[in-house]
């Protein structure tokens, strides 16, 4: 469903990605684990259209995604919920909810998406009217991913949903991401939380300096010693 | 103390025209992080739209707006199409800077070309109740200049909705806070600037009509209101239209209060020093909510 | 242009300007030469700030006419002309130096409107103190030598040219361009931006004040107001622009440009001249940034290569 294959990107003269290949199948968790700098979300930005790959090609629904301007991403079925949340921060929680179905394929739905978020996250209707920027760290990650399902999306990529968050709030976001995932809708988990997300995901790629530096099912990742002892730390259990 | 509270009045009727010109100088610079700083120019041929169809078809210039409105809204596409969309796509310190260039060369071409169609004279637009005065508790309160600061009014509140509750609306205002973010969301970022553009440029022509009804305009007058809108808008803030408003009212007092203090030509000076001390006192602060 | 031969083209420049009186016994075509070499005074003075600091600076007006007022009071009161438009530089410089540590917290557009704000500030002040029309006494009249004042106008614009350009070669010239290009990484590279900056500001506004000067020397009567009309910022910004912003020749081909296609369309058509001249800015500004200058080595590139191939074949 989406693949992508050999893809280089650059920053100016800097190099981010050589060479990434990945795909992630229809129902699919795919969780994308590496240090910092590695090219993760160089990787979302290839894909959602911020940045063009300067080579290979990214592939959705076999068809070249990698030419369609960037606002129209979300129209074919990928939504995302980038780094750092960016929220409208002056807009009322409702309205970032009402821009996540700006377009065309999320528009009829959009009233019952919004009673659909607003079951996951009751948080969120209670504070429908506030302004986004006067919510806690937790509460505008609901708002992000939100604003991304309103767009009612085959394919959700999400950047860092743990970061900045207690432990107990990662647990219950992760415990909505499955339940957005059984309801169909796959997902491309970025994350530094490496326990957390290889628990969740089906399948994970690690990525180090731009590349992938392996992959496999997630079982079989967090039973493999170099990663235990690469990302999980030797307190890990 | 009559004089000043004369003073006060007349300084809040103009006022609501400097909050007009202000808006949409402000959500021009707001959204595009653009400086257009041949606003003013705009002012000046809205005004002189309004002229033409008073002195050529005998409107009458508050019905002139219905022409001028949408006149303007055009005008604000095809320049946008022309000369700022290009300035757009750079980073926004550079865009900030060649959008000024681009507007001072604007500026001058349509001044040149307003001297060559209208001549330098001022004009204004005299209606049979141009004269009308309403007396209110002694003062005295020009009927026409009452009825533009009502629509200046009217038309920023009409602003405001239409950003707050119109789909693209919430997208110009989505993509002022963070373009990427609204790229992300689906919004074509391009159209939004277009948009927010040719809205701008629609109330830079409302307020030349409000102008040429109860004042003079005058080929050369763009620079003066470009200037009086920068005053506003950075007094005011970026965000709120009715803020923007409110700023403009606030400039029309304090010009009253200082021409009535320090003499009638220091009128302009004491905006001016306000100004320039506030943009030095937050030098990146315009676009900090 | 090697440094040499570009030195060589503008002394035999200046050269033949300087026995153009003693040919020419026109006061018109004189009087036309001023107006050039005025420009090009004014058009290099702010191509300091612009081009080398990169700094739009919309108030330069201000130190134009602080020269000039300066300058038509002490002459007027019986100071040597030259001593005169000293002392009118030193108030621009001063009034710059004043001003300038708060304008520089200004980056970009923001210096811009900010200069804009102080110029009309001085000038709207200046006309409401000095309100009445400025005329020279009649026995100065009587001794006018347009002469004179073309001499002068000459040495001022060799003067900004000459100082343009050794500029362009220094260190200080280095570092200030360093500031147009990344001012953070200029200061973390150990250049004092503020100080180049207000250094630009005083070389630049010294410049301005003596054009300024020239002008109250030159003119018989104005208004005091006039020389601080934002119209003197706005053509200095025009003529380097359209010349080449930051190089050394644009100012001047800029100024031979402005001043013949406002004279001659003046003639059938007032302001004609601004029409052309900022739609071509606006051109210049979208698609071609260098200016003339650059316009014309890429012409003179072309055809040489042209001429190679020519030659090849």
């Amino acid at each position: 469903m989406l693949e992508v294959r050999g893809v280089e990107a650059a920053y100016g003269p800097f190099l981010a990605l050589s060479g990434v290949t990945l795909t992630a199948r229809p129902g699919e968790i795919v969780a994308l684990l590496g240090p910092n700098g590695a090219g993760k979300t160089t990787l979302i930005r290839c894909i959602t259209g911020l940045l063009r790959p300067r080579a290979g090609g990214i592939r959705w629904e076999d068809a070249p995604l990698d030419r369609v301007p960037a606002h129209a991403i979300v129209e074919r079925g990928i939504a995302v919920v980038p780094e750092g949340r960016r929220l409208f921060g002056a807009m009322t929680v409702e309205e970032n909810l009402e821009l996540g179905a700006f377009v065309p394929r999320a528009r009829p739905q959009r009233a019952a998406r919004l009673e659909h978020v607003y079951t996951i996250f009751p948080m969120l209707r209670e504070r429908r009217r506030q302004i986004t920027r006067a919510l806690s760290g937790g509460q505008q990650q609901m708002v992000a991913i939100g604003r991304a399902l309103m767009a009612g999306p085959k394919l959700l990529l999400l950047d860092e949903p743990s970061l900045g968050l207690a432990p107990r709030l990662v647990e219950s976001i992760f415990d909505v991401l499955r339940e957005i995932n059984r309801s169909g809708v796959s997902i491309l988990l970025v994350e530094q939380n490496v326990q957390a997300a290889l628990t969740l995901s089906h399948r994970a790629y690690l990525l180090e300096a731009g590349r992938v530096a392996g992959e496999g099912s997630a079982a079989a990742l967090l039973d493999d010693p170099r990663v235990r002892r690469a990302y999980l730390g030797p307190l890990a259990r | 103390m009559t004089p000043l509270f004369q003073q006060l009045v007349l300084g809040l009727l103009i006022g609501g025209l400097y909050g007009l010109a202000a808006a949409g100088l402000s959500l021009v610079f707001g959204v595009l992080k653009v400086l257009n700083v041949a606003h003013g120019q705009l002012i000046m041929l809205g005004g002189y739209g309004a002229f033409w169809l008073f002195a050529l078809r005998g409107l009458d210039p508050f019905a002139s707006l219905a022409v001028v409105i949408p006149a303007a809204l055009v005008a604000g596409g095809v320049l946008y199409w022309t000369l700022f969309g290009w300035v757009v796509r750079a980073p926004e310190e550079t865009r900030v800077k060649n959008s000024l260039l681009i507007g001072f060369g604007l500026a001058l071409a349509l001044e040149a070309a307003a001297v060559r169609l209208w001549t330098a004279d001022e004009r204004s637009v005299t209606t049979g109740y141009a004269g009308a005065v309403l007396t209110v508790a002694g003062l005295a309160v020009p009927v026409v200049r009452l009825a533009s600061l009502a629509l200046a009014l009217a038309l920023c509140g009409g602003l405001h909705l239409v950003l707050a509750r119109w789909r693209w609306g919430r997208a110009i205002r989505a993509t002022a806070e963070d373009w990427e973010a609204a790229l992300m969301t689906g919004i074509d970022v391009r159209r939004a600037y277009l948009l927010a553009f040719a809205l701008g440029t629609a109330l830079a022509g409302a307020a030349g009509t409000l102008v040429s009804v109860g004042y003079s305009i005058s080929p050369s007058i763009g620079l003066e209101w470009t200037l009086k809108a920068l005053i506003v808008v950075v007094l005011a803030g970026l965000g709120s239209m009715l803020g923007t408003f409110v700023g403009g009212l606030v400039l029309g007092l304090a010009e009253a209060v200082s021409a009535t203090v320090f003499g009638g030509p220091y009128r302009e000076v004491v905006g001016l020093v306000v100004f320039f001390v506030v943009l030095v006192a937050r030098p990146r602060g315009l676009f900090v909510r | 242009m090697t440094g040499r031969r570009s030195r060589a083209l503008g002394l035999a420049t200046a050269a033949a300007l300087a026995t153009v009186p003693l040919v020419v016994r026109r006061d018109d075509v004189l009087n036309f030469l001023f107006l050039v070499l005025l420009s090009v005074t004014l058009a290099e003075s702010w191509n300091i700030v612009a081009g080398y600091a990169g700094q739009v600076n919309l108030g330069h007006a201000a130190f134009f006419g602080l020269g000039a007022l300066t300058t038509r009071a002490l002459w007027i009161a019986g100071a040597p002309v030259l001593g005169a438009m000293v002392a009118g530089a030193a108030v621009a410089v001063g009034f710059a130096l004043l001003i300038g540590a708060a304008a520089f917290r200004l980056r970009g557009a923001y210096f811009a409107i900010g200069t804009l704000a102080l110029g009309e500030i001085l000038r709207i002040t200046v006309g409401n103190v000095r309100a009445e029309i400025s005329t020279l006494p009649a026995a100065t009249i009587a001794g006018y030598r347009l002469a004179h004042r073309y001499y002068l106008a000459l040495a001022l614009a060799a003067a900004a040219v000459a100082v343009v350009a050794a500029l362009g070669g220094s260190r200080l010239g280095l570092g200030m361009r360093a500031i147009r290009e990344d001012e953070e990484a200029a200061e973390a590279s150990g250049v004092g931006a503020l100080r180049l900056k207000l250094l630009a500001l005083a070389l630049s506004t010294a410049l301005a004040g003596l054009a300024g000067g020239l002008f109250a020397y030159y003119h018989i009567s104005y208004y005091p107001a006039h020389p601080f009309s934002p119209t003197w910022t706005f053509d200095a910004l025009l003529i380097t622009f359209i010349g080449g912003v930051g190089t050394v020749h644009g100012p001047v081909l800029g100024a031979v440009f402005y001043v013949f296609l406002k004279e001659y369309l003046a003639i059938r058509w007032v302001d004609f001249h601004l029409l052309i001249f900022g739609l071509l800015f606006v051109a210049i500004v979208l698609l071609l940034p260098g200016g003339l200058v650059e316009a014309a080595a890429r012409l003179g590139a072309l055809a040489r290569a042209r001429v190679l191939t020519a030659i090849r074949k």
